[in-house]
């Protein structure tokens, strides 16, 4: 069944696996299609006939609330709240996964027992408590509030971990002797060399964070932090009468991440080989 | 490198240990503790209520509900994942150009944030929906997809099942590479069909990445709550009622924050140990195989 069969003409196989991609890819290009399709065609169709802009120029007046261009700054929300998240997630990974493979530390099978620990425990445990913790410190609708409990990742520091376990010591101990600090040793020899598994780790990462909703959902009160999953999430309801801009809205949404992740797309699949070796 | 060095160990676990600390430690506590009370979130006024909010749990017809739904969303989900994503893998493995090519295609579902591909399903499957006026024109029915029990549960499970199957592939098609032509070669010499070398060759020694990715499809199917939220809120009649959504509407909807951790405490309970049992289900089944 698999790689046999080689005397059967290839072509069929390509147009099979195109068939079942172009499937697959098919909700894309409906969501894209509607996003343009004339109001009266939105959701009626497998591929609408008449198309417009109206969409589009609702999505980018201030149509329906009081707030100035609220969708352009819900995009904006969730730029931001996803590019610091996922900074500080990179940077707190990499810093304590060098510690848990090379360091030698009191307390580091401990740390790293626990972490894995961790990583099995339900989080849904965590959801109310945590909650409370950020309305009582005042962090309740704001961007540290959204920023700082996600700050952490631990999935990343274990793949850090055991990426940089495979970099021979007698590297970082001739750059000791050498005089390097361990930092430096950190970020001019070892992060440059972990420059596939890094897109992966960042392009997981940044696509979670950016569709995250429970979290946001809950610390969002009003459209200064409000992110653009949330709001086109809240407007599913009350506004189910203006699909065609929720289309368009959710274009917006998916757009980013496709772009970034085919810009970065080579790297992912090298990454990507390594991590499922 | 090797000499030891506590206080620099410190200093680069200290974001981690801080971080634990204020974030998993505190509230884990904080929640064991709400669990034993009534408050709701505004009252100053809380009251221990000892066993209460677990026995109210116990009784709920919609923590039963949640209890069950998430076992019948395992047993659909993770079986349309495991095919779908094996199919593509076959599908693309069996191409001798542009494999990387048709990988990323197969993966941008996986980018698709659950409240876009929820928008998308309910205006495809509405009343007047493409789906449904093709089948009025066609067959003279109307399906309700999203308001009767069965089909809700087909139609979320089949949209996450959509979402993971991409990311799922790669991970089943770096199995299906690391096993090598000539085993192939000699089972056909032996006159094996190709059902019976997909099963008795293919399937074990690709057991590994199987492994992967039922335990990321376990891992998934007890976590469901964006797709359920956005298209049914747990219904109908808690037919999609998880136990995310019922801890969501007990917080932050009915605002009884003792009683959402209560279920959030059993509810890691209940997932805790299932995945554990299934864990070593799968595990016992590669055993069979000479895996350890």
């Amino acid at each position: 069944m698999v790689g046999i069969k080689k005397n059967k003409p290839r072509t069929w196989r390509y147009v099979l696996t195109t068939c079942v991609m172009l499937l697959m890819i098919y909700p894309f290009i409906y969501l894209v299609l509607n996003s343009f399709a004339a109001w009266d065609q939105v959701d009626k169709k497998l591929i609408p006939t008449h198309y417009t802009l109206r969409s589009w120029q609702w999505l980018f007046s201030n149509n329906a609330t009081a707030a100035p261009a609220p969708w352009l700054h819900a995009f904006f929300n969730t730029f931001v709240v996803t590019t610091l998240s996922v900074a500080l997630m990179m940077l707190f990974a990499i810093i304590v996964a060098f510690a848990l493979s090379k360091l030698n530390f009191r307390g580091k099978k401990f740390t790293n027992n626990f972490l894995l620990f961790q990583m099995f425990f339900p989080g849904i445990i965590l959801l109310v408590p945590q909650f409370l913790l950020v309305t009582k410190v005042g962090l309740i609708d704001s961007y540290a509030g959204l920023i700082l409990p996600t700050a952490v990742s631990l999935w990343a520091i274990f793949m850090y971990t055991n990426f940089f376990k495979s970099i021979p010591d007698t590297l970082i101990e001739s750059a000791t002797l050498d005089g390097a600090t361990p930092l430096q040793i950190l970020f001019k020899i070892i992060v440059p060399m972990s420059k596939s598994i890094t897109t992966v780790i960042f392009l997981f990462l940044y696509t979670e964070r950016w569709t995250t909703l429970l979290w946001d959902m809950i610390v969002s009160k009003s459209d200064g932090t409000v992110t653009l999953n949330v709001l086109i999430s809240q407007m599913f309801g009350p506004y189910g009468t203006y699909p065609g801009p929720m289309y368009a809205a959710s274009v917006l949404l998916t757009l980013p991440l496709i772009v970034l992740f085919l810009l970065f797309s080579k790297n992912f699949q090298q990454g990507m080989q390594y991590t499922l070796k | 490198m090797n000499k030891r060095n506590d206080k620099l160990g410190f200093a680069f676990t200290a974001p981690y240990i801080i971080f634990t600390t204020i974030f998993f430690l505190l509230p884990l506590l904080w929640s064991i503790w709400l669990a034993f009370t009534n408050w709701n979130l505004i009252s100053p006024d809380i009251q221990n209520v000892g066993l209460g909010n677990f026995i109210d749990a116990l009784k709920s017809p919609a923590i039963h509900a949640a209890f069950f739904v998430t076992y019948k969303f395992l047993l659909v989900f993770v079986p349309l994942a495991v095919v779908l994503s094996m199919i593509i893998a076959v599908l693309v493995h069996g191409l001798p150009k542009f494999k990387g090519l048709y990988l990323v295609a197969f993966f941008l579902p996986y980018l698709s944030s659950g409240v876009v591909t929820s928008l998308i399903v309910k205006g495809f499957l509405s009343y007047n929906g493409p789906l449904n006026t093709w089948l009025r024109n066609r067959f003279d029915v109307n399906i309700d997809w999203l308001g009767s029990p069965n089909t809700a549960l087909f139609v979320v499970s089949f949209m996450i099942a959509w979402k993971m199957s991409g990311y799922y592939a790669l991970i089943l098609i770096s199995g299906l590479e690391s096993i090598n032509d000539e085993i192939y070669e000699a089972a056909m010499m032996d006159g094996a069909s190709n059902r019976t070398i997909f099963w008795k060759i293919t399937v074990p020694m690709m057991y590994p990445s199987l492994y992967t990715v039922l335990i990321l499809a376990v891992g998934v199917s007890f976590g469901i709550f964006t797709e359920v939220y956005q298209l049914t809120g747990g219904g109908p009649n808690y037919a999609t009622n998880t136990w995310q959504m019922e801890i969501y509407n007990q917080a932050f909807v009915n605002l009884k924050s003792g009683y959402a951790s209560a279920i959030a405490i059993l509810a890691s309970i209940v997932t805790f140990m299932s995945i554990s049992v299934i864990r070593k289900l799968i595990e016992k089944w590669g055993h069979h195989y000479g895996w350890n």
